[in-house]
């Protein structure tokens, strides 16, 4: 790995080999250091130093809710008697979004390498990769990489010689959305239709096939061999406190290069926008920046010097969730955006729960009578209403997701919905 | 115990009780639409919000635990707001055409607008509708009433365990859905309407005629099966409307049988007033004419008593008494199934309840189609399977269970004595025997293999056996029932307490009959044989139809030939072609009168419907018998009845007056002498015949509804069914072909199935092509049949 073992100096950790050519292909990656670590691992760590190392590194849930991973490791119960299973959650739906998809395509042995760490902590012997439907090139490209890792014994019964066995197996999901969230992902990799489940129990402790189950983000699990090779400290003095390590942002909308950039946690959002891509196509501030995915709440011009930490979005009243930066300068226009964002969820929510089933759709169906013109007064207090009273009441999180655009559009746009409304009374 | 605050209240409740529940069992009002105490959590319908003290969101109760000092609140002003907001949610795709919806008044939906709701609805945009499926003869969908809360899915899971109502498509496109386009395969559909919160599941056989408010409630007993559930009969004015479970009771559900049967309590089946068979005709009489006939056909004359064990108690006693007054000599049959009538080493009754046998180590259920015979009791064994208990089956065929059995044995009823035999060997070697048990294997030669599903279950601590028809009515019953006797007692299985011996009884208060009529009781067969060879002048049949139901149709066919047929009872049935006289009796929905079920449980029932004709309660009938002979009648009303009924049995007396209906149960009887070996036999013929039980065509009740006949042609299988190898053996194709018995030769369709016992002739459709339910076994001779002509 070519990552520097100096923490000040590292610029980027899962897209450290992404531009080698081939990198995919194993005997490629091997010589750039992958699996280079892997047998000092399963020799000389056990499960215990592993989960301290990546607690001590400070490493948060990549996929969006930020959950520190070690922490979540550490609730798996031991001697249960049933089997621990590690899924890998590559479903990468949440709009804005293409940053898994980069790791998997083009340096798969990374995640791979990362999975056989963590579920060697796990005492793991069967781990799954779920991965979105649409991705059929990086599902072969996964399969190919699987191969020639079963082919050199880094993965199947007894790993180099080390007495740990683990089977890697990729599924392919059907497109849903909702089977991002982990709990649908379970449901659907059990083969039934994608439903969150509701917690507890938490899979930690009933998972996949009722049996103690981790599911981690590509990202996460990309960016623990880099921890264990240098250390938890290492990684813990990357970025700033409580948000250590880099992170990809997937960066789309009205900037001049968008795409995928790994930067250390606490990069500011116009350093990432100015300095990275290019900066905005109009304009010198951003309308509205969505900065975790469709469900975070949308930030404006006045936060455009917010640090890109899971707590600084946080204090700005949004989340970082999976680091996919919408940006939107003046020409958005706001009612459109949520227009088609509610029409997103509404297709998508899996309508299990009442308020989700029946608002997402409710919200569409007003948002689009709005944007034709054809709104009253009256709507502005249905689509607040409607949208409170869904986010928090539901069984997993796709609700708030839903209600995250239209509440943002009516708290800081008031001015320009009811200019709408009126269009339709002059 | 889990303390904690429910609006500054402090409870306790049992650690890992849900809030909902919590709140349920101390009165505090929290609504809900999804949650079902008898199914599993979904938490979808999000009504039943609750706010705990620190936590940043509102919780669904149902799927929350308690714990520890927890305060919750369940009527704060933001709760309030998110009910309202549910009901509207709920209520933008629900057509509210309450005005023409039969759930109207008894609508949770409708209830919760009222009580949560905003007083008007905001949704101006299109409404989605969705499409209905075919749910079968007795639950009518309309689907766009809806709100997805899944209890008929999980119903359907968990419950009947048939799987096939789903959900499709997703957001406000979802629709729950049959998986096919086929009647719901399931002996408990009646309950969906039921557990429909809404609309959209609709009792269809009374659909569009009442509204709830209209109805009168009656509470009863259900005598359709030996479960004797508690039901509830609604009626508006004269008119039976529909049954219902009673809430509360033991049982949570009832089945279709006892559900759908009621429109037999109006069906033109009914004996409605007496009449004397004149010219072969059956015509009106008044009732001073048919007892003046009925006391020319029976006075001083030998006669045979047959009666349904169905009737009340209190009925059953005035028979007694009846007998005793004008026939002391006369033998009495009350059981179509029974050939053997040697004591048994445990007879008729289960002596646990069906809640302790669900919770039994092992079940094991031997000869018994249970989801037919018991569907209720297979229900608990379902939940049982569910959570991951065992249960055991040896039988003549795969019954079909809807549920794994963990441990399955297809056999011959010939074969019985074998797999017990086989069953000694194993526990013995183990070092669990009973005296008796050397004797008893001795006299078996073979041992069968399926021996050990049943030594496997009885070595743990508790083992409950179901021991079912095809043993009762085994011709070698009290040696079969004698060698189990032994086994559960070598491996303690058989003492107070700890009594997993249950034998399931054809009828209801199989208990109580034991001790009423033991010392004069005889099998049908007795009675029929004993009336064609000129023994018996005369019979007396109450409530029973031999010709349509139980193992003797031909025996009773032939002995209606030879002598008259005083018929008493509700319903007329196939064997009312034979009466010369029938005397109508007031039906069990009908009366007052005490009931009790296979558990021993008690039931007295005090609010009947109406009659319509002359009936009268059966004791009255009876007693006018005596009086029309010249007799005194020993009882004039109810009370002095009671009194009578309970000199007989003082157990019924102690048990009824221990207050608490439940807290005395009714225990079968133990024949500790009723040593019987077995018969060694050589069969005559190459196949055993076992009768099909069919749920919906089963009993005279069964066949005088029109609701349960049209469900029994759904579900209607060929003539008889025999495993393919029975057929291949002979060269013989399915079709119609001869079978031979004793009794003669006789056309019939036959089928294949691969989960009946090769060897094994299994009669699924009566009464077609005659009859031979009579016999134990039979061949199919390929010389003779060869083909369909």
């Amino acid at each position: 790995m070519a990552i520097p073992s100096d923490p000040k100096q590292v610029k980027q950790i899962c897209f450290d080999r992404i531009n080698i050519p081939d990198v995919n292909r194993l005997a490629v990656a091997r010589k750039h250091g992958a699996y280079e670590f892997l047998p000092t691992v399963l020799s000389e760590f056990d499960s215990a130093r592993i989960i301290d190392e990546v607690k001590t590194s400070g490493l948060r849930g990549r996929g969006g809710a930020g959950f520190p991973t070690g922490l979540k490791w550490s609730f798996v119960p031991r001697n249960t008697g049933k089997p621990t299973y590690l899924l890998c959650n590559a479903d990468e739906g949440e709009p804005g979004t293409f940053k898994d998809r980069d790791i998997m395509r083009f340096d798969p042995h990374l995640l791979i390498e990362g999975m056989i760490m963590a579920g060697f902590a796990l005492g793991v012997h069967d781990a799954y990769i779920y991965v979105r439907g649409e991705f059929l090139h990086e599902v072969n490209v996964l399969n190919a990489a699987i191969a020639e890792a079963y082919e050199a014994n880094l993965l199947g019964e007894n790993i180099l010689g080390s007495g740990y066995g683990m089977h890697l197996t990729v599924h392919r999901g059907a497109g849903a959305y909702i089977c991002g969230e982990e709990t649908a992902l379970i449901e659907s990799l059990e083969g039934k239709p994608g439903r969150p489940r509701f917690k507890p129990p938490f899979p930690a402790v009933e998972g996949f096939y009722r049996s103690p189950t981790v599911v981690n983000n590509v990202e996460t699990l990309a960016t623990v061999p880099a921890i264990l090779k240098f250390g938890g400290d290492w990684h813990a003095a990357i970025g700033i406190p409580n948000n250590t390590g880099c992170k990809i942002f997937s960066v789309s909308g009205h900037v001049n290069k968008a795409g995928n950039y790994e930067v250390p946690m606490g990069t500011s959002l116009k350093t990432l926008i100015e300095e990275h891509c290019g900066g905005l196509q109009h304009g010198s501030a951003p309308k509205v920046v969505i900065p975790g995915g469709s469900s975070t709440p949308w930030l404006t011009a006045e936060h455009y010097d917010t640090p890109l930490t899971y707590d600084d979005m946080m204090k700005a009243g949004s989340m970082l969730g999976s680091g996919a930066i919408i940006v939107m300068d003046e020409t958005a226009d706001v009612v459109a955006m949520s227009r088609r964002l509610a029409h997103f969820y509404a297709h998508e929510s899996c309508g299990q729960c009442t308020p989700c089933r029946e608002g997402t759709g409710w919200l569409e169906r007003v948002m689009t009578r709005v944007e034709n013109g054809q709104g009253t007064e009256e709507d502005m207090s249905v689509l607040s209403e409607a949208a409170t009273h869904m986010a928090g009441r539901t069984i997993c999180a796709l609700a708030d997701g839903a209600a995250a655009p239209i509440l943002s559009m009516l708290q800081h746009f008031p001015e320009e919905v009811r200019a709408r409304l009126l269009e339709k009374a002059a | 115990m889990t303390s904690l605050f429910i609006n500054d209240q402090e409870v306790e409740v049992t650690p890992g009780t849900s809030i909902l529940e919590a709140c349920r069992q101390n009165g505090v009002n929290v609504p809900y639409f999804c949650y079902h105490p008898e199914l599993s959590v979904a938490a979808n319908c999000r009504m039943c919000l609750v706010e705990v003290e620190g936590w940043n969101k509102p919780a669904a109760s149902c799927c929350t635990p308690v714990s520890e000092g927890m305060k919750v609140k369940t009527a704060t002003d933001s709760l309030k707001k998110d009910r309202q907001m549910v009901m509207e949610y709920l209520l933008i795709n629900h057509p509210l055409d309450c005005p023409v919806c039969d759930q109207g008044g008894s609508c949770k939906l409708q209830d919760y607008a009222v009580e949560h709701g905003a007083s008007r609805g905001r949704y101006a945009e299109h409404k989605r509708a969705a499409i209905n499926y075919d749910l079968g003869p007795f639950v009518n969908t309309c689907m766009t009433r809806c709100i997805h809360c899944t209890r008929c899915v999980r119903f359907a899971d968990e419950v009947a365990g048939t799987g096939d109502i789903g959900i499709l498509n997703r957001a406000d496109h979802m629709t729950i859905t049959g998986i096919v386009e086929d009647a719901l395969e399931s002996e408990l559909s009646g309950n969906l309407p039921d557990i429909c919160p809404v609309g959209a599941l609709l009792d269809k056989p009374s659909l569009d005629v009442s509204r709830p408010w209209e109805l009168t409630r009656h509470q009863s007993t259900c005598t359709q099966c030996p479960n004797g559930c508690d039901i509830r009969i609604e009626s508006r004015g004269d008119e039976v409307m529909r049954i219902q479970p009673v809430e509360g009771s033991p049982e949570p559900w009832i089945c279709d049988r006892g559900r759908y049967v009621y429109d037999a309590f109006r069906s033109e089946h009914r004996i409605l007033e007496p009449k004397i068979r004149r010219d072969g005709e059956l015509v009106k009489a008044d009732w001073n004419d048919a007892f003046a006939r009925t006391a020319e056909l029976l006075q001083g004359k030998r006669v045979g008593i047959l009666f349904s064990p169905d009737w009340s108690v209190e009925g059953q006693t005035a028979i007694r008494l009846m007998r005793d007054a004008l026939f002391p000599d006369a033998r009495v049959a009350y059981d179509l199934h029974r050939r053997d009538m040697r004591p048994f080493a445990f007879e008729e009754g289960l002596s646990m309840t069906t809640a302790q046998i669900a919770d039994a180590d092992q079940v094991v259920v031997l000869g018994c189609d249970l989801r037919q015979r018991l569907p209720l009791l297979m229900q608990r064994l379902r939940k049982r399977g569910r959570a991951g208990k065992p249960v055991s089956r040896i039988g003549a065929m795969n019954y079909r269970t809807n549920m794994e059995i963990s441990n399955d044995a297809i056999i011959r009823p010939r074969d019985w004595a074998a797999v017990i035999a086989r069953a000694m060997e194993q526990v013995r070697d183990l070092g669990k025997t009973a005296a008796g048990f050397d004797e008893w294997m001795a006299a078996v030669s073979g041992r069968h293999e399926a021996g050990k599903v049943l030594a496997d279950a009885l070595i743990s601590d508790s083992c409950a056996l179901l021991v079912g028809e095809e043993i009762r009515g085994h011709a070698d019953a009290a040696a079969l029932i004698y060698g189990l006797d032994l086994l559960m007692r070598a491996c303690g299985h058989a003492e107070a307490g700890n009594d997993g011996r249950n034998l399931i009884p054809e009828g209801m208060n199989t208990q109580v009959l034991a001790a009423t009529f033991g010392d004069v009781r005889a099998s049908a067969g007795e009675l029929f044989a004993a009336a064609t060879a000129g023994e018996l002048d005369a019979l007396i049949l109450v409530g029973s139809d031999p010709v349509g139901d139980g193992l003797f149709p031909s025996a009773a066919k032939a002995a209606l030939g030879n002598v008259p047929l005083v018929q008493v009872g509700a319903i007329s049935g196939q064997i009312g072609e034979y009466a010369a006289v029938q005397l109508p009796a007031a039906a069990y929905a009908e009366i007052e009168g005490t009931f009790v079920n296979m558990e021993g449980r008690i039931r007295v029932a005090d609010s009947p419907i109406r009659s319509l004709g002359e009936e009268r309660p059966l004791w009255k009938v009876m007693m006018r018998m005596i009086q029309v002979m010249g007799g005194e009648a020993p009882v004039v009303n109810l009370n002095e009845l009671r009194k009578a009924t309970r000199r007989i049995m003082p157990a019924l007396a102690e048990a009824a007056d221990a207050g608490g209906q439940d807290s005395v149960l009714i225990a079968p009887a133990r024949n500790k002498k009723a040593k019987a070996l077995p018969a060694d036999g050589s069969e005559r013929f190459d196949l055993d015949v076992v009768s099909r039980y069919s749920f919906y065509r089963e009993g005279m009740w069964a066949r005088a509804s029109e609701l349960l006949s049209e469900a029994g042609r759904i579900h209607a299988l060929d003539d008889v069914l025999v495993h393919p190898e029975t057929l291949q053996s002979q060269g013989l194709e399915p079709g119609e072909l001869r079978v031979k018995t004793f009794l003669g030769e006789q056309r019939y369709r036959v089928g294949v199935r691969d989960d009946v016992s090769p060897g094994v002739l299994f009669v699924a459709k009566r009464g077609v092509a005659g009859d031979i339910s009579d016999v134990s076994t039979a061949s199919i001779d390929a010389a003779l049949s060869g083909g369909a002509q």
